[in-house]
C-alpha cells in the first residue's frame, strides 16, 4: 500500500514545487484590487493549465496554479458507504475551521472532497517548503485518519450488537 | 561562493535601489512604505534606518535612485508615483500626473534624469518628465500597445529607446523620445527617426510571462526572463536584431543584471543567483550558481547507524520539514542591483559587485572577487576551450599513423568498389538483354 502512495505523493510534492512560483499581483479588471486570479478566472493570460494528478479513479489531486495564486483540490479514497460518510462529516468539520488553517478553502472545488488555496501571500509568510510539506502530510494523513475512524465505529457497532444481543440468551 | 553580507531589513523586500556613491539604500519592505538604511561595506555591520517615506497608500512595487540628481522615484499599487528629493535633510515628494487607472508595477529613471517611465496593470506605460510651470511631472502614455500587465522597463543607454516586458509573454522595444525634452539629434537611433510610442520591435521568444527585461551596458543587447523558466538574449538591437534563448531546468527567473557585455548574473525562485556569460561570437551560456547549497544540518543521534540513516534520509528525493537544502536567500530573489559607485561605472569595467533582495527580508552583497572558484575571472568560452582541446587533440596524432590508416581503409574499401562495379556492369547486360526480348510495340500490334 505504502509503495503505491509514494510515488502518487513524490509527484504532488514535485509538482507543487514548480507550481509554486507565485507573486504579487494587482488586479487588471478593478481598480485597488488585489485577489487570487485562480478563483475569477477573469484573464486568461494570467492562468496556466491545470494539472491532475490520479492514483486511481477513486485518489485525485487538480493543481491549478495562476500568476498569484494556486488551487489544490483533493478527492479522497472511498471504498464503500461508510467510508464516503466519514470522509464527508471528517472534511466538513475541517472546512468549517478553515480560518484555523490559513490555506484551507471553506468549500470544496466540485468534484473533490477538499480545496486548497494557496496565495502569494501565503507564500511570503511561510516557507514554501514547509507549505508543501504541510499539503502532503495532509494527505498521508487524511486516509490514516478515515480508516482509523472506521475501524472504531466497527468495533463500537459490534460491542453494541453484542451487548444487545446478550439479553436474549 | 559565499555570500559577502547578509542584511536581514525586513520580514519581505520587494524592490530596493542604491544611491550614487552606494551610502545608502532604500527598500520597501512589503508595504506602502520606503525605508532608506544607511549602509556600510563591512559584512557584519547593522545598518541603520534613518528615513522612512510615507505618502503611499498601498504596495510599493518599484524604487529608483537617480545618481546624478539625487532624486528618487517610487510608484505603487495605489496608482501614483513620486518623486522625492532631498531637502534640508527631509525627503520631499513631488506629484507625478500618472493619468492611471490601474496600479503601478515598475519604475525607472532615464540615463539621463530628466525622464522617467512607469508600467502599469493599464497595460500603458508613462514617460514622465519635468513640468516646471506646474511644479510637478507629466506623464506622455503609449497605450494600446500591450495586451496584459507590464512587469518592468528599462531604458538604453541613448535616453530615447525603452524596453517592456509583459504578462503577455512578449518583450517590446518602444521609442520614447519627447519633443522639447529631448534634444533633437537624440531622435536619431538605430532604427532610424522615430515618433514617441512607436513600437519598434516585439519580440515572442517565451512561452510564458516575461520579466526583468535590461539593456547591456552599451546597449547593444537585451536580455530578459520567461516565467517558462528560460531566459533569452538578444543582440544587435536594431533593424535585423539576433536572439538566443536557454531553457533551463530549474524554477522560473525573476530579475537579471549586466556585469558586462558578456556576463550577466540572474536570480529568481530557486533563491540562488546564476551566472551567464558570452564567448566573443554572443553565444551565451550557463556557467555556475553562485552560491553555495549547504546540505541541512544533521540530526544528533546516539548511534552510529542513527548517523547512518540520517545521511540516508537526506539523498532520497523527499525533502521533509527539518531538512530542505538551505541557500543564503530563503525565498524568492526579487531584484538585483550593481554596487559599483556612479563615479566609477564605466562600460568598459566588468562589474564585480553586486547586491540581491528576497521574499525572505535579506539584502545580501555578493563580490565576485571573493569567489574561491576559479570561473569569476579565468572563464574561458566553451568555444575556445573546445579550439584548445582540438589543438591538444591534433598533436596527439601521429601523421604516419594517419596515413597508416587511409591505406588500410583503401585496401579495404577498393575490393568492394571493384565487386559493386562488375555487379553494375552485369545488371546493365541483362537489363539489355531483357529489353531485346520484349517484342516490339508495332510488333504487338500486328
Amino acid at each position: 500500500m505504502a509503495n503505491t502512495l509514494r510515488p502518487y505523493l513524490t509527484c504532488i510534492r514535485n509538482t507543487l514545487t514548480a507550481a509554486m512560483c507565485l507573486q504579487n499581483f494587482p488586479c487588471q479588471e478593478v481598480e485597488r484590487h488585489n485577489k487570487p486570479e485562480v478563483e475569477f478566472k477573469t484573464c486568461k493570460e494570467l492562468l496556466l493549465n491545470p494539472i491532475l494528478i490520479c492514483r486511481n479513479e477513486s485518489e485525485k489531486c487538480l493543481i491549478e496554479s495562476s500568476i498569484n495564486s494556486l488551487r489544490i483540490s483533493i478527492k479522497v479514497k472511498q471504498a464503500d458507504e461508510l467510508e464516503n460518510i466519514l470522509a464527508k462529516k471528517f472534511l466538513r468539520f475541517l472546512s468549517m475551521r478553515a480560518e484555523s488553517f490559513q490555506v484551507l478553502r471553506r468549500k470544496p472545488v466540485q468534484g473533490y472532497d477538499i480545496s486548497f488555496l494557496i496565495t502569494n501571500f501565503h507564500c511570503e509568510e511561510m516557507f514554501k517548503h514547509r507549505l508543501i510539506d504541510f499539503v502532503v502530510a495532509f494527505m498521508e494523513g487524511i486516509d490514516k485518519e478515515i480508516s482509523e475512524l472506521k475501524l472504531s465505529v466497527n468495533t463500537r457497532g459490534r460491542l453494541v450488537a453484542t451487548e444487545f444481543l446478550r439479553q436474549f440468551t | 561562493m559565499a555570500a559577502g553580507g547578509v542584511h536581514q531589513l525586513a520580514q519581505c523586500i520587494t524592490c530596493h535601489a542604491w544611491n550614487a556613491d552606494m551610502s545608502m539604500v532604500a527598500i520597501c519592505p512589503n508595504n506602502s512604505e520606503v525605508h532608506i538604511y544607511k549602509a556600510s561595506a563591512s559584512p557584519e555591520a547593522v545598518w541603520e534606518r534613518v528615513y522612512v517615506l510615507e505618502k503611499h497608500e498601498q504596495l510599493v512595487t518599484g524604487i529608483d535612485w537617480a545618481p546624478k540628481s539625487n532624486r528618487i522615484v517610487t510608484c505603487s499599487h495605489d496608482r501614483n508615483s513620486y518623486v522625492w528629493s532631498l531637502e534640508d535633510g527631509e525627503w520631499q515628494p513631488t506629484l507625478v500626473i500618472l493619468r492611471l487607472n490601474r496600479a503601478a508595477t515598475s519604475v525607472e529613471w532615464g540615463p539621463q534624469e530628466n525622464k522617467f517611465a512607469v508600467g502599469s496593470s493599464a497595460k500603458t506605460v508613462c514617460v514622465c518628465y519635468y513640468e516646471e510651470d506646474n511644479n510637478w511631472w507629466v506623464s506622455k502614455l503609449i497605450r494600446k500597445k500591450h495586451h496584459s500587465t507590464i512587469t518592468s522597463v528599462s531604458w538604453h543607454p541613448n535616453n530615447v529607446l525603452l524596453a517592456t516586458t509583459s504578462t503577455d509573454s512578449k518583450c517590446r522595444i518602444f521609442s520614447a523620445f519627447i519633443k522639447g525634452v529631448d534634444a533633437r539629434k537624440d531622435g536619431t537611433t538605430a532604427f532610424g527617426d522615430v515618433k514617441f510610442g512607436e513600437e519598434l520591435i516585439q519580440l515572442d521568444l517565451a512561452c510564458g510571462w516575461a520579466f526583468g527585461v535590461h539593456w547591456s551596458p552599451s546597449g547593444n543587447s537585451l536580455a530578459y526572463v520567461g516565467h517558462d523558466s528560460t531566459i533569452h538574449f538578444v543582440t544587435d538591437v536594431g533593424p535585423t536584431p539576433s536572439a538566443r534563448s536557454i531553457s533551463l531546468r530549474h524554477l522560473p527567473l525573476r530579475d537579471i543584471l549586466f556585469l558586462s557585455e558578456t556576463r550577466l548574473v540572474a536570480g529568481g525562485f530557486d533563491c540562488n543567483p546564476m551566472l551567464f556569460a558570452s564567448d566573443k561570437t554572443g553565444v551565451w551560456e550557463f556557467i555556475a550558481f553562485l552560491d553555495e547549497v549547504k546540505p541541512p544540518a544533521e540530526a544528533k543521534s546516539d548511534t552510529l547507524f542513527a548517523a547512518a540513516k540520517g545521511k540516508f534520509k537526506w539523498l532520497g528525493s523527499e525533502l521533509s520539514e527539518e531538512n530542505a537544502p538551505t541557500t543564503t536567500h530563503e525565498n524568492c530573489i526579487t531584484m538585483i542591483r550593481s554596487l559599483v559607485p556612479f563615479s566609477e561605472r564605466n562600460s568598459e569595467k566588468s562589474i564585480e559587485v553586486f547586491s540581491t533582495s528576497g521574499l525572505d527580508g535579506r539584502i545580501v552583497i555578493w563580490d565576485l572577487n571573493n569567489s574561491n572558484k576559479g570561473w569569476s575571472k579565468q572563464w574561458i568560452p566553451p568555444v575556445e576551450e573546445a579550439k584548445k582541446v582540438l589543438e591538444r587533440l591534433k598533436s596527439c596524432i601521429k601523421p604516419e599513423a594517419v596515413e597508416e590508416a587511409v591505406e588500410k581503409l583503401k585496401s579495404s574499401v577498393l575490393p568492394q568498389a571493384e565487386e559493386a562495379k562488375k555487379t553494375l556492369v552485369r545488371l546493365k547486360s541483362s537489363v539489355i538483354e531483357y529489353v531485346e526480348q520484349v517484342p516490339q510495340s508495332s510488333e504487338l500490334h500486328d
